[in-house]
Order: C-alpha cells, then sequence, then structure tokens
C-alpha cells in the first residue's frame, strides 16, 4: 500500500467549513491558522484501504459480490447506474487528530475549531489521493465520484458492515460505535463506480445531501465539493 | 495438574507451536467477505473442524478457536448469543484435538470489542470489561485451556480484558498487540508500554501478531524483548498484502526461514496470522526442529512507569508535578466539590506545558466520594495528557480503584513503614503491576535521625519484594522537614537519600516545597534545597513545574551531571527564551502574565492607565491576557458590575451582531467570548474575596446527547453562555437520557441545551427530550448541532431551536432574563 502524505492544506477549503465569507482577518487568528494547518500535517496518519467489487442490482439496491453487503435504496442505485464495477474506500487520518482536538478544546476553544476545520480539509485530500491511486490502478475506466454511506437515501446503518468487508477496523484501524459513527472521527468511507462509458452526473450535488435546507456552507455562499 | 501449571508444562519445551490463520482458510473455503465467521461453529462445524486437524497435523501445540469474534457487539445481529457461539468453537477445536493430539491445547481467542475505548470512543472501561468477562466465563465453560488476547490495538482495551480474564477464569493468559512500521497500534500505544503494562498484570506470555511479516517485524520483537521477560510469542502475516489481489507476498517455506533469523530474540511461542496457513506452520514446525530455538536470556528491564503513550524512563532526574492536590488550596477544593473537571484538567496541563514528565493526582477532600472522583479524575487526566500518573491517595480502596481503570503502569504514592499500609497496600501494587513509593515513616511517625529513616527504607523493600515487587519498582521518599523549624532536618533528609540510593540501591523521590514553610522567598530555598537533593542522587523531584527556577534546576542539573547530552534539552527550553528584562513592581502588576506575541501596542504604550473602552478592545481582537490584566486594573478603579455591564457585555453583543451579520467568523467569535471568559474569571476571583456575591443569572444544563461524541458546538455554547453571566452545568459528551434528567432535576434548573451532530442521534435527542417531558420537569429545552432543521425540532417536541451559539444566548435571555 502506498504511502499517503499530506500536501499543505488549502486554506480557503478549511475556512469555508468555518463559515468565512472574505472578511479581514487580523494577525493572530492568521498566525493560529498557519498554526493549524502545520500541526495538522504533523499529527495526521493518513492511512486507507479499497477493494473492487462486481455487484449485482435487486429491487432493494446493490449487492456486492461474493459479500453478504446489500447497500439499500435509490441512490446508490442510481449512482452506480451503467457501471461495471464498484470501489468501496475507507480512509483516515487517525486517533491523534481527535486527541489533539480535545486537548485544545481546554487549552484554546477557538483554535480547536479551526484545527477540526483543517482536519477535515486534510481528510478531504487524502480522500482525493486515494482516488487518484485508484484512478491510476483503472486507467481503462471513468469513475464516479465518492458516494458517503449516509449520503442521498443510502441508510448511515450501513457503516457497521462496511467497515467488517473492509476490514477497516483490523487493516486501518476504523471503529464504528453504536450510532453508527466512526471513530477516529475524521474517517471517511465511499463508493466509487467504474464505468467504461462516459457518466453523466460526475459529481456530488446538493439537491442528494441530507444537509440540504440547513447547511452553514451553502449559506455563507460556498459549496463543499 | 491446573490449567495454568499445564502450560507452564508445555513452556518447558524447547518451543511452543501456535496455529496459522482461521480466517485466510475460512475465505479460502467460499465463506463470503463480511460474514460472521462465527456462525461457521454451528452452520458448518465440519469445516471448521477440519482446519483445526490441519493445523495440529502440521504441528501446532496449541490452536486458537474460532471465537475471534465472539463478543456480544459483534455478534449483535446473528441471532446467537455469544454462550452458544463461543461454546460451539470450543468444543470443535477439543473435538480436534482430542482425535489428532491429545496433549495439544484450545485456546478461546478474543479479538477486540471492535468499538474504541472511551475517551476517544464510547465505550466505558467497566463494559469492555463486562464484554470480556461474558466471553472468557463461556469459553471456560466449554472447557479451554487458555485465554488468548490478540490483534489488540488499544491498552487500555486489553487491560480490561486480561482484568477480565484473570478475575472470571483460573486460565492461562497469552496475549498479543498488533503494531505498525512506525512501532505504535493505530491508537498509538508504544511497545515500551504494551510490555510495561502488560508484564505488570502477570500474563503468562505476550507479544506481537498481524499486520506485517515477519520481516518488518523485527524491530517490533527486537524493542519488545527489552521491555519484558515474560514468554515472548510472535505470530506475524505471511507478509505483506497486495494491494490488487490481496495474497500475501511470503510463501511457506521464505516464512520459516525469515523467522529462524528472528529466534535470537529469545522467542518462544511461534504461529503464523493472516495470509498463513498449515503448510507454514509445518515449515515453520521443520524448521525448529532442524535448528532448535535459542534460549530467551533474561534481559534488565529498565525502571520505568507509563501511559499508553509516552514512557518515562527513571534514569534521570525527572519533574513530579505537585499541584493537582486541594491540600492548602480552596479553589482547587471547591472545584472538587463542584466536579468541576475543567480546572482540574487545566492544572494538568499547565504542569505538562511548563515540563512536567509525571503528575501526581490527589483529589482528597472532606465531604466528597473519593474512589469516584479519583477514578473520573484518571480518565479525564488520561485523555488530555500523555506523561504518566503517580496517583496519590492513603485509602487502598482509592488505589485499587484508581488502578483498574489507569491506561499504563502507574505509580502509587503511597506505602509506608506502618503495618496496616504495608498489609494493605503492598498487594494492591503487586496486582496490577504498579511501581510504589515508600514514606520513611512508621507507626512511630518521621524519624529525626536519618539512619532511622533507613532502616524504615529497608523493612518497605523487604516486604515489597517478598510478594514479588521487583526492586527497582521502589521509590523511597525520606521526606522533606520544615527548615525554620528544624533546621538540622535538611542535612538528615539527604543523608537519608544517599543512604538509601547508594547502599540499598533503590530510586527516591522528595517532594521539595514543605523546606521552606515560614520562610520569606520560599522558591529560593526550595530550588536550592531541590540542587542539594539531585546532587545526593534524587531520582524523581516532586515540585511546582511551573515555578521557572524549579524546572530550571533541575534541567540545568541535567547538564552539569552529564544527563542532557550535548545540553539539547536544555537548549530546547530555554533557547526561545526572551531577554530578561527588569520591570519596576508597580508596572509588573498590571503588565499581566505573559502577554501573547500579538500584544496590541496600544494596549501596552497605555501601561495601566486602562478605560472600559480598552476592555471592549481587547475582547473584539481576542487578546486574553490584555483582557485579563486590564480587567484587574479596572476593578481597581471602579464597579465589577460597570465592567460587565457598560464593557463586557456590550463588546459581546457587537461582536454578536457581526457574526450574524457574517463580517466575523466563528473562530473570530470564539476568540472573543474566551477574552471575555478571562476577563469574568478575574472579576470573580475579585467578587469571592469580598462577598458571597455572585453573578449568577441562571443555571442551564448543556450536554451531547447519548451516542454522540461531537461537542465542539456544545464547548462554545458553553462559554458564551458562561460570558453573559449564566452558571452552566456541562455534562459532556455522549450524555445518557437519565444523567440529563436528574442533573435538571437535582439542580433546579429551568433552561436545557441539547446538541447532536449526527443524524443518527438525532434519536437520542428526541428519547432524551421525551424524557424530560415524563419527568414532568419545568425547564425549557432548546436543541441546536449541524444537522437539525427548526422543523425536525419542533418535531422532536424541543421549545427552541438555536442555529448557533449565538442564538443560544438570545434563547436564555428570553427564558432566565
Amino acid at each position: 500500500m502506498k504511502n499517503i502524505i499530506l500536501d499543505k492544506i488549502d486554506k480557503s477549503e478549511a475556512l469555508r467549513y468555518l463559515g468565512y465569507r472574505n472578511t479581514k482577518i487580523d494577525d493572530t487568528l492568521l498566525a493560529m491558522i498557519d498554526e493549524c494547518e502545520e500541526e495538522v500535517r504533523k499529527l495526521a496518519s493518513p492511512r486507507y484501504i479499497y477493494k473492487v467489487f462486481d455487484f449485482s442490482e435487486t429491487s432493494e439496491g446493490i449487492t456486492f459480490s461474493n459479500t453478504n453487503l446489500t447497500l439499500k435504496g435509490n441512490s446508490i442505485k442510481n449512482h452506480l447506474a451503467n457501471c461495471e464495477k464498484a470501489v468501496a474506500m475507507a480512509v483516515t487520518i487517525g486517533e491523534g487528530i481527535d486527541r489533539n482536538i480535545r486537548i485544545l478544546s481546554h487549552t484554546n476553544l477557538a483554535k480547536s475549531v479551526v484545527f477540526d476545520a483543517f482536519s477535515s480539509a486534510a481528510i478531504e485530500q487524502v480522500c482525493n489521493k486515494v482516488e487518484d491511486i485508484i484512478r491510476e490502478e483503472f486507467k481503462e475506466y471513468k469513475m464516479t465520484f465518492r458516494f458517503g454511506i449516509g449520503y442521498g437515501d443510502l441508510p448511515l446503518s450501513h457503516q457497521k458492515d462496511f467497515v467488517k468487508v473492509l476490514d477497516a477496523t483490523k487493516k486501518i484501524g476504523i471503529t464504528v460505535g453504536n450510532s453508527h459513527m466512526m471513530i477516529p472521527t475524521k474517517s471517511v468511507t465511499a463508493i466509487i463506480g467504474l464505468s467504461k462509458e462516459e457518466i453523466k452526473k460526475a459529481n456530488r450535488n446538493c439537491a442528494d445531501c441530507n444537509l440540504m435546507g440547513n447547511c452553514n456552507i451553502l449559506k455563507s455562499g460556498n459549496h463543499c465539493y | 495438574m491446573t490449567k495454568k501449571e499445564k502450560f507452564k508444562e508445555l513452556l518447558k519445551k524447547d518451543y511452543v507451536l501456535l496455529d496459522g490463520a482461521m480466517g485466510t482458510m475460512l475465505q479460502a473455503a467460499g465463506m463470503k467477505v463480511g460474514e460472521t465467521p462465527e456462525m461457521l461453529n454451528i452452520t458448518n462445524p465440519e469445516l471448521i473442524e477440519s482446519i483445526h486437524e490441519k493445523y495440529f497435523f502440521a504441528g501446532s501445540d496449541i490452536v486458537y478457536a474460532n471465537t475471534f469474534g465472539g463478543n456480544e457487539y459483534k455478534l449483535e445481529e446473528c441471532g446467537h448469543s455469544v454462550e452458544e457461539l463461543v461454546t460451539a468453537g470450543i468444543k470443535l477445536a477439543i473435538k480436534a484435538r482430542d482425535k489428532v493430539k491429545p496433549e495439544g491445547l484450545v485456546a478461546l481467542d478474543l479479538g477486540p470489542i471492535g468499538i474504541l475505548l472511551e475517551p476517544t470512543g464510547v465505550l466505558s472501561f467497566e463494559a469492555a470489561y463486562d464484554m470480556y468477562a461474558r466471553c472468557v466465563k463461556a469459553g471456560a465453560a466449554a472447557g479451554a485451556d487458555l485465554v488468548v488476547f490478540e490483534t489488540m490495538t488499544d491498552l487500555l482495551d486489553l487491560k480490561a480484558a486480561v482484568l477480565a480474564a484473570r478475575e472470571n477464569s483460573d486460565l492461562p493468559i497469552l496475549t498479543t498487540m498488533t503494531f505498525e512500521q512506525n512501532l505504535r497500534t493505530f491508537t498509538g500505544c508504544s511497545i515500551s508500554a504494551f510490555g510495561l503494562t502488560i508484564s505488570g498484570l502477570d500474563v503468562d506470555a505476550l507479544g506481537i501478531n498481524c499486520s506485517l511479516g515477519p520481516k518488518e517485524l523485527e524491530p517490533v520483537i527486537k524493542e519488545l524483548r527489552k521491555w519484558t521477560n515474560a514468554p515472548l510469542v510472535l505470530k506475524p502475516n505471511a507478509g505483506l498484502p497486495d494491494p490488487k489481489t490481496n495474497l500475501y507476498n511470503v510463501t511457506a517455506k521464505d516464512f520459516a526461514l525469515l523467522m529462524k533469523d528472528l529466534r535470537k530474540y529469545g522467542i518462544k511461542i511461534y504461529g503464523g496470522c493472516c495470509g498463513t496457513n498449515p503448510e507454514f506452520i509445518e515449515e515453520l514446525s521443520k524448521m525448529l526442529k532442524e535448528n532448535g530455538n535459542i534460549k530467551a536470556e533474561p534481559v534488565e528491564v529498565p525502571a520505568a512507569i507509563c501511559s499508553a503513550t509516552k514512557t518515562c524512563v527513571v534514569n534521570e532526574p525527572r519533574a513530579v508535578g505537585e499541584r493537582i492536590n486541594p491540600t492548602g488550596k480552596k479553589k482547587f477544593q471547591q472545584a472538587l466539590k463542584d466536579r468541576d473537571m475543567d480546572y482540574i484538567l487545566g492544572q494538568a496541563l499547565e504542569q505538562t506545558s511548563a515540563g512536567a514528565d509525571i503528575l501526581d493526582v490527589n483529589v482528597g477532600v472532606p465531604g466528597i466520594d473519593e474512589v469516584e472522583m479519583m477514578v473520573d479524575t484518571i480518565k479525564a487526566l488520561q485523555s488530555v495528557v500523555d506523561v504518566p500518573l503517580q496517583i496519590d491517595s492513603t485509602d487502598p480502596l482509592v488505589l485499587e480503584a484508581a488502578l483498574r481503570v489507569y491506561n499504563g503502569r502507574a505509580l502509587v504514592n503511597s506505602v509506608n513503614g506502618e503495618e496496616e499500609s504495608l498489609k494493605n497496600i503492598l498487594p494492591i501494587c503487586k496486582k496490577y503491576g504498579a511501581a510504589v513509593i515508600g514514606l520513611a515513616l512508621d507507626e512511630d511517625g518521621i524519624p529525626k535521625k536519618g539512619e532511622d529513616r533507613v532502616k524504615i527504607a529497608k523493612k518497605i523493600l523487604d516486604r515489597a519484594t517478598s510478594i514479588g515487587i521487583d526492586k527497582k519498582d521502589i521509590y523511597i521518599d525520606c521526606l522533606t522537614l520544615t527548615v525554620s523549624a528544624e533546621q538540622e532536618g535538611a542535612r538528615e533528609t539527604l543523608k537519608a537519600l544517599q543512604t538509601v540510593k547508594n547502599e540499598l540501591g533503590l530510586k527516591t523521590i522528595l517532594g521539595v516545597s514543605n523546606i521552606s514553610f515560614g520562610l520569606p522567598n520560599r522558591v529560593l530555598v526550595n530550588h536550592i534545597f531541590l540542587t542539594m537533593a539531585l546532587q545526593a542522587g534524587l531520582d524523581l523531584c516532586i515540585i511546582n513545574p511551573n515555578l521557572p527556577e524549579m524546572m530550571g534546576a533541575i534541567r540545568a542539573f541535567k547538564v552539569l551531571a552529564c544527563f542532557d547530552e550535548n545540553s539539547v534539552d536544555y537548549v530546547a527550553a530555554y533557547a526561545n527564551m526572551p531577554q530578561t528584562k527588569i520591570v519596576p513592581v508597580s508596572e509588573a502588576k498590571t503588565a499581566g502574565n505573559n502577554p501573547s506575541a500579538s500584544t496590541n501596542i496600544n494596549l501596552q504604550e497605555k501601561k495601566g492607565n486602562y478605560e472600559l473602552s480598552d476592555l471592549a478592545y481587547a475582547v473584539k481582537k481576542g487578546l486574553k491576557s490584555e483582557g485579563a490584566a486590564v480587567t484587574r486594573e479596572l476593578l481597581t478603579k471602579m464597579d465589577s458590575m460597570d465592567i460587565v455591564n457598560k464593557s463586557l457585555i456590550p463588546a459581546l453583543d457587537e461582536i454578536g451582531v457581526e457574526f450574524e451579520k457574517g463580517t466575523l467568523f466563528l473562530p473570530q467569535l470564539i476568540m472573543a467570548a474566551s477574552v471575555a471568559s478571562e476577563a469574568f474569571d478575574v472579576i470573580k476571583e475579585t467578587l469571592n474575596k469580598d462577598s458571597d456575591e455572585t453573578v449568577s443569572k441562571g443555571k442551564i444544563v448543556i450536554a451531547t446527547v447519548k451516542g454522540d461524541v461531537h461537542d465542539i458546538g456544545k464547548n462554545i455554547v458553553k462559554v458564551l453562555l458562561e460570558n453573559y453571566g449564566y452558571e452552566v452545568i456541562d455534562l459532556g459528551k455522549d450524555v445518557p437520557y437519565e444523567d440529563v434528567v436528574n442533573a435538571i432535576r437535582d439542580n433546579d434548573v429551568h433552561l436545557c441545551g441539547l446538541s447532536a451532530l449526527m443524524t443518527t442521534t438525532l434519536v437520542s435527542m428526541k428519547e432524551t427530550i421525551q424524557l424530560i417531558r415524563e419527568n414532568n420537569l419545568d425547564c425549557k429545552v432548546m436543541v441546536g448541532g449541524a444537522v437539525l432543521t427548526s422543523e425536525y425540532a419542533k418535531e422532536i417536541d424541543a421549545d427552541f431551536y438555536a442555529a448557533d451559539a449565538k442564538e443560544s444566548v438570545d434563547i436564555a435571555k428570553r427564558v432566565l432574563g
């Protein structure tokens, strides 16, 4: 498995997560932002795993071959429509990030919030890098965007089984708690469709998102993709 | 022969062979990915039995039953109980054993529960213990010969497991953890912490399994060897998996060849993990038969204590922070009574950032449940600091409760020469593998003469070693007396210290601060005495690390006594130190402590002639230490309520409006709120001094609901509400429904705030509100969190929806005034 090393984290992306709208930032905050950028890169330990599956469509949803996993709902069916294969992936930047957010919430609350946003931007970056690795491996295919568990009508309750199919607890240390929440919290699971044909809806969009109508990023005039 | 004896007997062999992978064999036999393997114990028993048989034929002395995931969390949805599947699994292995190798052993094999423990996860130590205990009881009843815990990555999880096995069965325990190439587990546990902690729990064998192949695990096993004398286990994968095919890259022959090279680390028990099969075990067996094993030479394990992530080796003087102790500190005592964990954590973080290597933890104050308080404090401390802890209490019940949940290997403070103390405390230290401090006093008090203190030290040494505590884990405190009362006392202490160190060969510890009671300029006496004690051979220095002179004495001593090679640590500590300026006392008072780098010139130039507008300015600019300094100065010339109402509140209101407009964003809002917090703290301190007057506008309970650990939003709300004078009872994250109800009822609270980040935890929010309603509490509920909408808030019967932290303040104003 290729090691992933984080590049500089996109500041504007991290600030966007915080609802930033191009207002003036003074030096104290600027310095804190730079510190967080560096510290996240230092403390993150990016790990990933993915597996490629053939799949079949049932009335319920999508079943991955040779597994007992059926992903329910129409969103995932639409997502994988016209695809020949599906890649299941899981990514994390590790527990050290959670620990530091916890420490900062006691020592410097403002910094904990900024650090949290940079961590989110960092996991996004790692996901993109994993996508590049997959793209490199499946050159002959076109790829859909990353469809997260819990996105659209794909129930979050699949999380535990999805992590199990990837053996992600043993391989990269992702665990799933009782409310289907992944720990370390900066972890992502997603499904990418592979198709030899051109893919129509190649991007994420707000319409399928659970935060639609309640999204702070959208309210501040941005979007997360 | 008991099963423990039988296992010991087996260990007398030159080497012991485990089996190879189970999962790999099951997948090869067509098990679907994601299936629950333990189900096969019932649905396909022939398959499981035949795999065990193959391993016994290949040469395994011990096989692991197909029970790895046999806990109630992993089996939750499979329709069978832990007892059914574990029993079936053990029985199948026994059947295979009886058929193929009657002298072979069957292990109850258990992996991690699969949910991460607190503080990062949501599973409590106690709940993990119960889950393991249930598996162990089932396995023991079914006839297992030993218990194996493998593929563990969280040290505390493993500790819960080992204690569950020890306290619920008489079976021998073999345990292995899984390390990555950076010599840490996924949760950051170090090899030294694993070796020190788990050897201390008296397991029968320990080692490494999974993650990597034999070649990559060489540095891991080499490091582990340094930290334990327990029989070593090595169960590597068949190399590394190919990312495309998922096949492992080492053949059975090469595997055996690579393992041959690792014999030099004194491994006793060999096996294979993922990707290995009976062929690997056969080759391994052949290799060991042909070449023989290499016997482990005993190693000198360093004197050390640790947390899961940080090991403190006591081979040079170390600083023990003394500040977590309520003795003589009114504010600390109040914090304990109020269960104000933030205050205690603040004390801890201040000391570690000042350079403390170890923190002493004492929470004994009359009127509280010390056991409960100690357990909560240890858990909270270990969630934010990584230095090891020194557990300070005279009550054996408190010590035992603390040692159970402590993640790592602790130092106990303390035992003394009294019979009662020796009898009650030493066995607890032994049971949990803790190091222990022995105070050189007994029934007759502290002996005047140094040599008499040495006699007590000798007695403690003898008693401790007689029950199996290692000599290097005993630290003697020769006790500091007040020099203004007894001037020769200092000399006697140092004399005793020297003898204990040089003649008894024990490590020493000393609290130095007592020396200067009753004298002016205490720090001067303290740090000179500390220097003298260091010269006499002091190992652990109990000090206030926040005083630069005290840490300085240790750092400088380490340079001069050649502990700090090339002065690396010294330079790191002081290279960026600002030039010392001599500040007249009159100015020092208002200059505040450490103005931050961004000190605004405007405020500094004013040198104390502050006005109300300066405080508002500091709040708006997020200047924390300046805010406190300005407040302090303003309090000398005006009424505190004027400061609050004419400066702080208007400034916060203004910030709030800007935040709503979007001209300020979240971090700026929080920074302003934090400055205001500091200012309020200063005001409260002054008020408390003058009278019993409080500034509370009302109490509010806040919590992140059950199942949710995302508490950043809640923390922001807390600070803002406190700014506006509300007394916030923060229940933390993942809070059970009943706890919210109890807090509201017990404190007569009329407003409660609940937060949830995930769609799945909104259900918990609903349940919590329902329980509040069912209890007929006169309490309004406001809710907030990323996925929440005002419509949904209505639907779950909340009274208010707060879109952001600022709105929660508006709501509080409406409800409480």
